[in-house]
């Protein structure tokens, strides 16, 4: 089966025009404009199967926003190849927007002014969508994301979570194949991130929807992706799976370790000195070096134990290493 | 197509329904806007008590200048309201064409469907009631060409000042901000339309006859339809080019909103 | 009288960095000063003098006029009401300086930059293509420059007073454009007064309006002189008290109101 998304060599500049101080430079701006040239996507290919629920990564500025809106249609690459649907999604934008949603976390994609329903009913003709279908999936997500506490609330007056649950039923009522999201949980409280997640779980399970998103919230890739990307400035750094970015970056595990007696000196040899509070301590290791099974071997070997645990440090943690060390750039 | 015209009438409807909403104060609104354009015609009026006439007009042939124009622009506002370059930069800076891009409806129909300010009723109406001023105090010989003249004037007035609703609009993909250049071609446009071209110092009338050619959309049709002799000599068809003018115009413009909705999509502010 | 005269700064200072909307001003005024003209020149038709205004007056009238627009604020402003809208009025209110003064100076401030920037230059362009009649001795500018600050102040108190719309009603706006075509027609700046038949210019003259422009521009024109100067100066600064004391007036009732609702 080919990739519902291939994206090849994909290139996005940008031309800034530098701007001169003072009325006399806007003068001459005016004439003789001076451009700066910034890429923001450089080189980037990747393809996406049918079912994938793919996380996009990266600091602020990596080129993510621009991608998806490369992918939505809404943006003309300066050059690369995309192909999505079969389709090229800039050149026959209507026809290619008609097979999938997307959402953007910071703006609502509904009519500003109106009652959600009207908003929701309105997609009906627009994106050709049998009756009967429609309402049977109006009904559906209307279920599965608690919609009808506000659909005839306008669209303006809805909360942050409110809205983008609206919004994802919007996406979805013309059952498209592919979803992209782009921060769908910004700004959202726990209770409804994972609402949110829930959602996009169901509908990728339950419908095959392939989902492409890009997030800053690393507790919706550990959720939803088993594979991710990471941008950093424009190039596409990191792409597999979570397990092989945990695996290969994420070295350092912490042991906790609670003593059953006190012991003057509890470090290990080949090891940093622990952490030491009383009664409890903490082991750091390289856990490529050392597996935790033989850490906890060797201290049982020489302390007694009350309890111990193995904590891997979070993906959040792993990843700002990752920008912050530029560890991808090689 | 037909898609494209029965979405376009269902935003209307939605435009419209908001808007009817606020009874009292929507009348009220259609009401001033009627008076406060009507204003400008009094004044006119009332200037021509004194001095009989201008360039040859009467005050009746004026109103009926006035009239024809008011009418068309009036119609134009309500039916382009989306185009209007000051809402449309709003639309653009706010990022809201991002939206009309994910739909896959064409992008001039939505921005069409997102506006219709029901208040240029006002406007139009006070332009309908001078005509009829224009038209009882006018002795004209009606024959079924000048009668079939009114409506295709209309249009093309329509179309014409649309077009340049469109370019003010379509600047804006580059300049994000509105261009209050292009209100002297709109809000004066309808202006410079209400009186006989011939009072325009020539390079004036220069402007308007081959830059933006105003004077075949109000002033040669109203020539003909008066009766009046046309002191420029141009040849006797001249009164109809006004649907082939405001075509023109529109197919231009819409050219351009094309070019400028790439260039928005390759720049992507 | 220094809090007025910092605000009066601020304000020019702020109005200046709005180059593009002054550029644009400038090239809007001008067009419509040679079509206004053009009218003029047309109705005129020949004749020299109508009812005690020449040609040259007349047009110069016209130039005038587009070059004060932006002084004169004839347009209207509609900054104070959308303050109540906002709420932001409270801000203003706490404040030791009465209201009025606070958005005079303001006002002042965008009024002189304007003054220079599309009122001088605009008339300087104007006079390339049309001849232009300016005051002959000092002492016409003297008192030409003292009715225009007068028609300054009873425009800006006529506008403030319509602001004070927004304590009653939420459509101010609409309230704002009706009354502010209202002064425009009446204070002369569509047509110079002289032109209208004389029960209208009688008609305009029950009105504060005449005295916003119409009045300093007759000035300008040296079509008043000796007793008659004077007694128009008088009445424009009678208008402007008149003016003031009612709004004043409304803003006590306004704000009153404005305390009840607990806006």
């Amino acid at each position: 089966m080919p990739p519902i998304i291939s994206v090849r060599h994909l290139h996005k500049r940008f031309k800034i025009l530098q701007r001169r101080p003072g009325l006399g430079g806007a003068l001459v701006n005016l004439m003789a404009p001076r451009y700066s040239e910034v890429s923001a996507v450089e080189d980037v290919s990747f393809e996406l199967d049918e079912g994938e629920v793919v996380g996009y990564l990266g600091p602020n500025g990596a080129g993510k926003s621009t991608t998806i809106k490369v992918l939505t249609g809404l943006l003309v690459p300066t050059s690369g190849e995309v192909r999505i649907n079969g389709k090229v999604p800039w050149l026959e934008r209507e026809r290619y927007v008609r097979e999938i949603g997307a959402i953007f976390g910071y703006r609502s994609t509904l009519w500003w002014d109106l009652p959600v329903i009207d908003s929701l009913e309105l997609l009906q003709p627009m994106y050709g969508i049998p009756a009967e279908r429609f309402r049977s999936n109006l009904r559906e997500f209307s279920h599965l994301l608690d919609l009808d506490a506000f659909l005839n609330t306008p669209v303006r007056s809805l909360s942050l979570g409110q809205r983008m649950r609206a919004d994802l039923c919007a996406a979805l009522l013309h059952e498209p194949h592919l979803l992209f999201l782009d921060e769908p949980t910004i700004g959202l409280d726990v209770v409804a991130k994972e609402h949110i997640r829930q959602f996009i779980l169901h509908i990728n399970r339950q419908r095959g929807v392939t989902v492409l998103l890009t997030t800053h919230d690393l507790a919706d890739v550990e959720r939803l992706c088993e594979r991710v990307m990471i941008l950093d400035r424009g190039r596409l750094l990191f792409d597999g799976s979570l397990t092989t970015l945990n695996h290969r970056f994420e070295s350092t595990w912490t042991l906790h370790v609670d003593f059953d007696a006190e012991y003057d000196d509890v470090s290990l040899p080949g090891l940093d000195p622990p952490f030491r509070q009383g009664l409890h301590a903490e082991y750091h290791f390289d856990h490529r070096q050392v597996t935790s099974a033989e850490l906890i071997t060797r201290l049982l070997e020489r302390f007694r134990i009350r309890d111990l645990e193995v904590r891997r440090p979070p993906l959040e943690e792993t990843i700002r290493r990752i920008y912050r060390e530029k560890l991808l750039i090689n | 197509m037909r898609r494209q015209f029965s979405l376009y009438l269902r935003l209307i409807s939605i435009q419209l329904r908001s808007q009817m909403q606020f009874r009292a104060s929507f009348w009220t609104d259609v009401m001033t806007t009627g008076l406060l354009n009507f204003s400008y015609f009094f004044s006119t009026y009332l200037v021509l008590q004194r001095f009989g006439s201008i360039a040859g007009w009467t005050i009746a042939e004026m109103a009926f200048l006035y009239g024809m124009i008011e009418i068309s622009f009036g119609a134009m506002d309500m039916i382009f309201s989306g185009f209007d370059p000051d809402s449309f930069s709003r639309f653009i800076r706010q990022g809201l064409l991002d939206q009309v891009l994910l739909r896959p409806v064409s992008v001039a129909v939505q921005v069409f469907g997102s506006a219709f300010v029901l208040r240029r009723l006002g406007r139009i109406t006070q332009g309908a009631l001078v005509l009829a001023f224009a038209l009882i105090n006018l002795p004209v010989h009606w024959t079924p060409l000048k009668l079939g003249l009114l409506p295709v004037m209309w249009v093309s007035q329509i179309m014409a000042m649309g077009a340049l609703f469109m370019v003010g609009s379509t600047l804006t993909f580059w300049t994000v901000q509105r261009v209050e250049a292009i209100n002297i071609l709109t809000y004066g446009g309808v202006e410079v339309m209400s009186y006989p071209m011939t009072i325009y110092p020539r390079w004036m009338r220069g402007f308007f006859t081959y830059l933006i050619p105003f004077i075949f959309l109000n002033y040669y049709p109203a020539l003909f339809i008066l009766g009046k002799p046309d002191p420029l000599g141009l040849p006797a068809f001249t009164p109809f080019l006004a649907p082939l003018v405001g075509g023109a115009m529109l197919f231009l413009a819409s050219r351009f909103w094309r070019l400028g909705l790439s260039h928005y999509q390759s720049t992507g502010t | 009288m220094r809090l007025f005269l910092h605000l009066v700064k601020l304000s020019i200072l702020e109005q200046a960095t709005y180059r593009t909307a002054l550029v644009a001003g400038l090239a809007t005024n001008f067009f419509w000063g040679l079509f206004r003209a053009a009218v003029i020149v047309a109705l005129y038709n020949g004749r020299s003098e109508v009812n005690g205004l020449t040609l040259e007056g007349a047009i110069t009238y016209i130039a005038v006029g587009q070059a004060m627009i932006a002084f004169l604020s004839l347009f209207g402003t509609f900054e104070l009401m959308a303050t109540v809208y906002s709420g932001s009025i409270a801000s203003d209110l706490i404040r030791p300086t009465p209201l009025f003064f606070l958005w005079m100076a303001r006002d002042l401030g965008h009024s002189l930059v304007n003054l220079v920037i599309r009122g001088v230059l605009l008339l300087g362009v104007f006079a390339l293509f049309y001849p232009i009649a300016l005051p002959e001795t000092p002492l016409g500018w003297g008192w030409t420059a003292l009715s225009l600050i007068i028609g300054w102040l009873v425009s800006y108190a006529w506008r403030f007073l319509v602001n004070l719309a927004a304590f009653w009603t939420p459509d101010a706006r609409g309230i704002g454009r009706g009354a502010f075509a209202l002064s425009q027609l009446a204070s002369g700046f569509i047509i110079p007064l002289r032109l209208y038949p004389e029960w209208f210019s009688h008609l305009c003259y029950l009105t504060p309006f005449p005295a916003m422009f119409n009045t300093g521009m007759e000035v300008f024109l040296g079509a008043l002189s000796g007793g008659q100067l004077v007694r128009a100066l008088g009445v424009q600064l009678i208008w402007f008290l008149g003016l003031v004391l009612l709004s004043q007036w409304i803003l006590r009732a306004g704000i009153r109101r404005l305390v009840i609702q607990g806006g």
